[in-house]
């Protein structure tokens, strides 16, 4: 049969037979297995969000991408969060503990490493591309919390990795000295590794992620130290550090509770935003998060051992789920195309930024920026002029 | 009516000119294109999205119905870089109407044609008979009366290719770059599928493609614009609905568009995001728009933003975070220290 006769069927949705025309364009090498589906694809497992009939919205379908990424993302969050706390703890102890803490020390270390490594596994298998992960590392470029970070967690690996080798490995004065100096590396990139989660979930648009984009980052570095906590009341080092460990973690729960109510405000100034969190299944493992997380917080003023380790499980259950929950309600608030519109109508789009220029304006010292009618500049209701 | 436009930003010109300047178009060069759509030309007719599909070789989209109107696209997506959008809204819009108004329309533009020195026009419609005064052959009853109030709106979206994309300034590997027509690009060898793009994305443009791994959107047709040539969408575009060419230019002929619709009684028609004193989110998009009511209705943000641009914020934040923590550390070692030894 000439192949013009033949049904050009390829089943890669291009239907051009190799024979006859060459696939050159800009979109030839996009990989298909499966053909695309009419609608976004739904990438939660939640209902759509309902929209009233006034609202002006098209057909209630989303305004924006949902976030693409698997679970391995809120899995790395926490187990970021807590190598990188674990690693401040430890450098914490090693500069400023005398030899009560050197089990604590050690036990740091370690965490640090093995979180260091199953962070980056989880993030490269969370990869479209897994083979190019080393792309990340092309350009260093600030505009970009993710590329920022790989660089922190780049450099967080490499001082655990070394700092728990200092620790594990025979030697002498020389090579505790190294140690000492990896983990102070550690705990300073440790700093960066807990926070960072929290600007790069906040710089997307996302309504809800957007929306706290203040509180995220101190939610997660807090949480980080109180999951850190948690998971050294399960494990304990088994050293006169207890009481170390017993006051970072009451410091770090208390300040994360504090931060879920914070989050909770700063989303609440939009009702449409804050939805996620208060409704389904997002906001159950929400509410689960707090719970457990303040269960964690009353036994662990406890002294008594076997109550301090149901809270440190609790502990770590509540940092898992808070990060999860936070995840899910950001994808579920991504899907609402009226957290998007509401936001924006009540000021929170750019306008919150731009009323802030004309003083930017004036340090930048542009001429022509007079002061600007900003007053006036989306008032929520105000009928415009 | 819901106020906060976009161009509700009451800015005075000293300010826009700013704006216009950290948007950097003064030291553009001349090449810098863009494309301008029109949806009060749009037919609807989806030819963008065909020329699209073929021109860069994309797969289709599994041919399954929405049931959203006539649009069985559905969203911008991996593999689709044009989407016409059809709204359809119980209101009418000047210009548009019952079956009647075509028909006085048609009587107003052929009268003329009528071939002179004959008694009787070519026309189906009697020179006699006032258009007006034409009833229809059958009573359509409730569906004229439906139709009566009944129009549509059609836009055929695309990524905006801003002035500040959300996207390309996201991009953890540098695959996301602005090309000398100052058009944003997804370098596809570069690209590890990462999907912070596809977040980053005030309009909802960019996407991952599962099984491909990388993200992927509108190219502004790179390699046409190397080749000299239009991009696909606007080559077949049968209305001038997508008009392409060096953004300032689009620009002029946008504003002249909006005042000649509203002198011919299209007061809702506006233009978005077409400079960045209108859309500061954004500093202004590449591809604008020309729209006839509220941006919702065509699944558009009213104020988009770039997420960078609020991104100071958060750093702080996390900088009054972590000196907390490591406050909290440093405590907790020194207060049992005591206790220790």
């Amino acid at each position: 049969m000439k192949p013009l006769m033949q049904p050009a069927r390829t089943g890669d949705g291009r239907n051009v037979l190799p024979e006859l025309g060459t696939l050159s364009g800009e979109g030839a090498q996009q990989r298909v297995t499966r053909l695309d589906a009419g609608h976004p694809e739904q990438r939660v497992a939640a209902g759509p969000e309902p929209v009233p009939a006034e609202a002006a919205s098209y057909y209630g379908q989303p305004v924006l991408k949902e976030p693409v990424w698997r679970w391995y993302i809120p899995a790395y969050f926490y187990v970021g969060g807590v190598s990188g706390a674990a690693a401040v703890l430890g450098a914490a102890a090693d500069l400023l503990g005398r030899d009560g803490t050197r089990a604590l020390s050690r036990r740091c270390r370690l965490i640090a490493a093995g979180g260091a490594g199953a962070s980056a596994a989880l993030l490269i298998a969370d990869l479209g591309r897994p083979s190019r992960f080393l792309n990340m590392l092309r350009v260093f470029r600030p505009t970009s919390p993710m590329n920022v970070g790989t660089w922190i967690l780049s450099g967080f690996g490499a001082a655990t990795a070394a700092a728990a080798g200092a620790a594990l490995l025979p030697g002498g004065r020389g090579r505790d000295r190294a140690g000492d100096l990896a983990a102070a590396a550690a705990g300073l990139c440790g700093l960066g590794l807990t926070g960072y989660t929290g600007v790069l979930i906040a710089n997307t648009a996302v309504p809800l992620w957007q929306g706290t984009r203040r509180a995220l980052p101190v939610l997660f570095s807090s949480s980080g130290a109180a999951a850190a906590a948690a998971l050294l009341e399960l494990f304990p080092p088994g050293d006169r550090s207890e009481l170390v460990v017993r006051r970072f973690g009451v410091l770090a729960q208390a300040t994360e509770l504090a931060m879920t109510a914070v989050l909770e405000a700063e989303a609440g100034v939009v009702p449409r935003v804050a939805r996620p969190l208060r409704t389904g299944f997002s906001g159950t493992l929400w509410r689960a998060g707090q719970l457990l997380s303040l269960s964690s917080l009353a036994l662990s003023l406890s002294a008594r051992r076997p109550l301090r380790r149901i809270a440190g499980a609790c502990g770590t259950a509540g940092a898992i789920a808070l990060r999860f929950a936070i995840y899910q309600a950001g994808r579920r608030s991504a899907r609402d195309p009226l957290a998007t519109f509401e936001q924006q109508r009540r000021g929170h789009g750019a306008a919150d930024v731009i009323s802030r220029q004309p003083a930017l304006d004036r340090a930048l010292g542009e001429k022509g920026a007079e002061a600007p009618a900003t007053s006036t500049l989306h008032e929520p209701g105000s009928a415009h002029p | 009516m819901p106020g906060n436009l976009p161009r509700d930003y009451q800015l005075t010109a000293g300010e826009a000119q700013a704006l216009e300047a950290r948007a950097g178009r003064q030291e553009a060069g001349p090449q810098q294109m863009g494309f301008f759509t029109d949806s009060t030309l749009c037919i609807g007719c989806k030819a963008c999205e065909v020329a699209c599909k073929q021109w860069n070789q994309l797969p289709d989209d599994g041919f399954r119905l929405t049931a959203m109107s006539y649009d069985n696209t559905g969203h911008l997506g991996a593999s689709t870089w044009r989407h016409v959008a059809f709204v359809e809204r119980e209101e009418r819009l000047p210009g548009q109407g019952s079956p009647r108004d075509g028909v006085e329309a048609g009587a107003r533009a052929f009268g003329p044609l009528r071939p002179s020195g004959q008694p009787g026009t070519t026309s189906l419609l009697a020179d006699q008979v006032d258009p007006s005064h034409i009833a229809t052959p059958v009573a359509l009853g409730p569906t004229e009366r439906a139709m009566g109030k009944f129009s549509w709106l059609l836009l055929s979206d695309v990524c905006k290719h801003c002035e500040r994309a959300g996207c390309l300034e996201a991009c953890p590997t540098g695959a996301i770059i602005r090309t000398e027509f100052g058009s944003v690009y997804v370098q596809p060898d570069v690209c590890n599928g990462c999907g912070y793009c596809v977040s980053a994305c005030p309009f909802g443009v960019v996407d991952r493609r599962e099984d491909d791994g990388r993200a992927w959107k509108c190219t502004l047709c790179y390699d046409r614009l190397e080749g000299g040539m239009v991009p696909a969408c606007a080559k077949a575009c049968p209305t001038a609905s997508i008009q392409f060419g060096p953004i300032d230019e689009l620009r002029q002929r946008a504003a002249r568009r909006v005042e000649q619709l509203h002198s011919r009684g299209v007061p809702e028609a506006r233009l978005y995001g077409e400079s960045a004193a209108s859309q500061p989110g954004t500093a202004g998009l590449r591809a604008f728009f020309l729209i006839c009511d509220e941006p919702e209705v065509y699944n558009l943000p009213p104020d988009p933003v770039v997420p960078t641009k609020k991104i100071a914020d958060s750093w702080w934040a996390m900088a009054a975070g972590i000196a907390g923590l490591g406050l909290a550390a440093a405590g907790a070692v020194l207060s049992a220290r005591r206790r220790m030894t």
